[in-house]
């Protein structure tokens, strides 16, 4: 990937937080929360889209965003009122933008130009009220955006548009502050951008610079004047230092009789940037440019430089017109230093790592066998060894970890296409974004969490008429929330429409063969039924919902993460799913279990308790099914030996060990085994990957003398194969 | 007899610390900047060079610059900055 092609990738990394960020922002207003900072964050997210995608030549994402634009201007100067029809077609400009963004990536074919053409004309249509907007020529003067050529050569000025004249050219005195400097802005790319707008005489004053005694490296003392010999729009140059306009002290006067500049600056808000502005692809540009233009620096001796030509203007002491610029404010916290990994390597070290804790796990196994003492010196090292690998493992795993918002953020757009399909009105409220799980997780919760989201809106909820009618608001609520909850991620999806019509479903279950027309089934199983493959309550397949992927899909793509999904609903007041996954798919701490002369991992945080069957506890249900008393209950008692096949005949519970384990559905169960060998952390090995899904083994992982140990996938075990008879065709081993 | 100081290739935010402590290291000292390995140069860079300048003619000592890259001389063109070896001969 050569430097140009590394940064357009780097640029659309950031399109997506700034996507993220715009959409968050639009949220807050649509929330009431109109204040100056949040409309300004909205508009810098909008125009650093449209910056980079200048310098990349994107030409209709560039088009978009600067009509988007604009309207963020006039509401920002506060020409234009932030009402609920803006804000709800700045949510729909940000869904279109995000569009432009995706198609210029390659990621989807093209826009949808008749809806991207509709919301101009509607964003239009509000920044210029109910006046025709300017012609397209005075647009794209006015764009106040060049494409930068990627060859940065300062004697190749881009011609700049002929706007009005107003001034014969501009007298800029700038002086940046250290922070400038510290969110990576530079002042040399300041002076090529106002290079760019024409001629330019740069003076550099240091007259305030202490000895270097006295000189603190954070604080800028350097002032610059530059006079810009072109009549150009005042707008153009606001542009250049839009980034840094609170980072620096800057004076803008008009040269040669100019007379109508009035306080350039005193209507632009003296914001103070976020570190995520701080993404500068034109520095990156200008950085690879650089490295293109001239690889290798030529030496020559100083003396042999021309000098510069003597200033033609001494420093001067012009009359600000300026705003000064305003404190940073105090709740502005300053951004974490991150860096940018390829995940490749992250992968490859998280391998690694897992081969590491085989290993370790190996050679601890030898050390025992071997007989030394506990105390030994050999033994106590690896103990530490152990901890350290540990310790290893967590950090490479929380470098991995992500919190869930950037899945949670794709959301309220879905809601408001589908409320907008079926005419309902919708409010989605997200809890937990910030709840962290594994990067693998996060990226395959996106789809049953659409698939449920749409669900909800298209089956859960009713019309407004249908709301109003049951005495409920018009408008139904969607809750998306993520927490954590004993080892796992939860993700909730719930909505407050009419719940489960179990009647219904019983029927179409009925009518479909998935059950008997005489089942006896709870609340709960019912409910569930609409799991089963093939099962779609939707009379009319609708655009929505109905989408050949039913309900079954999204719990056998969520069982593949290791997840559970149950659902509950209360008719009339709605329903709630509940997912619950693993927090990662790498590592699971584990208590290893023999069952048959077979190895087992039960995964721990399934596990209650375990306990070693009395005969006295232990009895029969019809004289078959075993089931064994715990805490003055009586739980199942599952011998997995047997359901799994591995031996032909039940074992004597007396001559095992009972272990209690609970689902996630709050079920508890015992399940039989003949020993308890232990308890660590395993290395999880897709078992789908390298050989095939078995029911009831979740996984697989290596042990310590090298042998392959089954995971058990302890809810399928207890709800599902606990029910079946055991199939003769389903043998996992002889 | 001067000393010479070979400045790094990217004189940019992180570079102007090491850079301040390296120059005031030399404080007494006759000096050549030598920036002919140059490829990068920040505003807080600048600043500190020009201090130094400054710095070394209060004190009355020699500092001159030496070999420079081709980036130098368009960048310190670029940002205005006065010819670097005058108030060294000030001094």
């Amino acid at each position: 990937m050569d430097a140009f092609e590394a940064i357009k990738v780097t640029f659309f990394q950031e399109c997506d937080e700034l996507l993220a960020d715009l959409e968050a922002k639009l949220m807050l207003l649509e929330q009431g929360q109109t204040d100056l900072e949040t409309i300004n964050a909205v508009f810098r997210a909008v125009h650093s889209v449209k910056g980079g995608a200048g310098a990349f030549g994107l030409e209709a994402l560039v088009r978009f965003a600067h009509v988007f634009e604009t309207l963020m201007d006039e509401l920002r100067s506060g020409r234009k009122p932030c009402d609920t029809i803006t804000i709800k077609t700045l949510l729909r400009a940000s869904d279109v933008l995000a569009d432009h963004i995706q198609a210029a990536q390659g990621l989807i074919p093209q826009v949808d130009e008749g809806r991207s053409a509709a919301l101009v004309a509607e964003l239009e249509m509000l920044t210029h009220g109910g006046e025709a907007p300017p012609a397209v020529e005075d647009e794209d003067d006015d764009f106040g955006f060049m494409p930068m050529a990627f060859d940065m050569a300062l004697d190749e000025p881009v011609a700049a548009p002929e706007p009005e004249l107003e001034a014969v050219g501009w007298r800029i005195v700038f002086k940046p502050m250290g922070r400038m400097y510290a969110n990576a802005n530079e002042t040399g790319l300041l002076l090529r951008e106002l290079g760019r707008l024409g001629p330019t005489t740069v003076v550099l004053d240091d007259s305030e610079t202490p000895t270097l005694d006295a000189l603190s490296v954070e604080d800028g003392c350097l002032t610059w004047t530059v006079d810009l010999d072109a009549a150009v729009d005042e707008a153009a140059l606001l542009e250049v230092f839009d980034f840094v306009e609170s980072d620096c002290e800057l004076a803008i006067t008009p040269l040669g009789g100019a007379s109508n500049m009035n306080a350039p600056f005193e209507d632009e808000p003296a914001a103070v940037l976020p570190a995520s502005d701080d993404l500068d692809i034109a520095a990156l540009l200008a950085k690879a440019s650089g490295a293109v233009a001239d690889p290798v620096p030529e030496t020559i001796p100083f003396a042999a430089i021309e000098p510069e030509p003597a200033p033609a203007v001494a420093t001067p002491a012009p009359t600000p017109v300026a705003a000064a610029p305003v404190a940073a404010s105090a709740s502005v916290a300053p951004a974490p230093v991150t860096i940018r990994v390829d995940l490749d390597r992250v992968d490859r070290l998280i391998n690694v790592v897992g081969e590491l804790v085989i290993q370790q796990a190996m050679l601890s196994q030898r050390v025992l066998e071997s007989g030394l003492a506990r105390s030994s010196g050999i033994a106590l090292g690896l103990e530490d060894l152990e901890l350290l690998t540990r310790e290893i493992q967590d950090s490479v795993m929380a470098i991995r970890a992500q919190p869930v918002k950037s899945v949670f953020q794709r959301m309220p757009r879905l809601v408001r296409e589908v409320a907008d399909m079926v005419s309902k009105q919708v409010r989605l409220v997200t809890v937990g974004e910030d709840t962290e799980v594994d990067k693998t997780v996060v990226e395959r919760l996106a789809e049953p969490i659409t698939h449920m989201l749409r669900n909800a809106i298209d089956h859960g909820l009713e019309t407004p008429d249908e709301r109003i009618a049951a005495g409920k608001s018009a408008e139904g609520t969607v809750r998306l929330a993520a927490l954590h909850r004993s080892g796992r991620i939860v993700i909730e999806i719930s909505d407050d429409g009419r719940g489960i019509n179990r009647e219904r479903v019983k029927k179409i279950a009925i009518d479909k063969g998935l059950i008997a027309a005489d089942a006896p089934l709870t609340d709960e199983q019912i409910d569930n039924l609409i799991f089963a493959p093939g099962f779609s309550t939707a009379a009319v397949v609708s655009d929505i919902s109905g989408r050949g992927v039913g309900m079954d899909v999204v719990k056998r793509s969520i069982q593949a993460l290791g997840g559970r999904i149950s659902i509950s609903s209360v008719p009339g007041k709605g329903s709630t799913f509940t997912l619950s996954l693993p927090l990662t798919l790498a590592v699971l701490d584990g208590m290893v279990v023999a069952a048959a002369e077979q190895t087992l991992i039960a995964p721990l945080p399934t596990i209650v308790e375990s306990l070693t069957p009395q005969a006295a506890d232990l009895h029969f249900v019809g004289g078959v099914d075993p089931v064994i008393r715990f805490r003055d209950r009586f739980l199942p008692l599952i011998d997995v030996a047997l359901i799994m096949g591995f031996r032909e005949q039940p074992m004597n519970p007396t001559d095992g060990v009972a272990v209690v384990v609970e689902t996630e559905g709050g079920q508890q169960a015992a399940l039989l085994f003949d020993a308890i060998q232990g308890q660590r952390q395993v290395v999880i090995k897709s078992l789908e990957t390298n050989y095939q899904q078995v029911e009831g083994v979740a996984a697989a992982t290596i042990l310590g003398d090298g042998r392959v140990a089954l995971i058990l996938d302890v809810d399928v075990i207890v709800t599902d194969m606990r029910r079946k008879s055991i199939r003769p065709d389903f043998k996992l081993a002889s | 007899m001067s000393e010479t100081l070979i400045l790094a290739e990217v004189l940019d935010l992180n570079a102007a610390q090491p850079l301040k402590a390296e120059l005031l290291a030399l404080r007494g000292h006759a000096l050549t900047l030598d920036a002919s390995a140059v490829e990068r140069l920040g505003g807080l860079c600048l600043q500190i060079l020009m201090s130094a300048r400054k710095t070394w003619a209060a004190d009355g000592v020699n500092l001159s610059l030496g070999s420079v890259s081709q980036y130098w001389t368009e960048q310190w063109a670029a940002l205005g900055a006065p010819d670097f070896n005058n108030e060294g001969a000030l001094a």
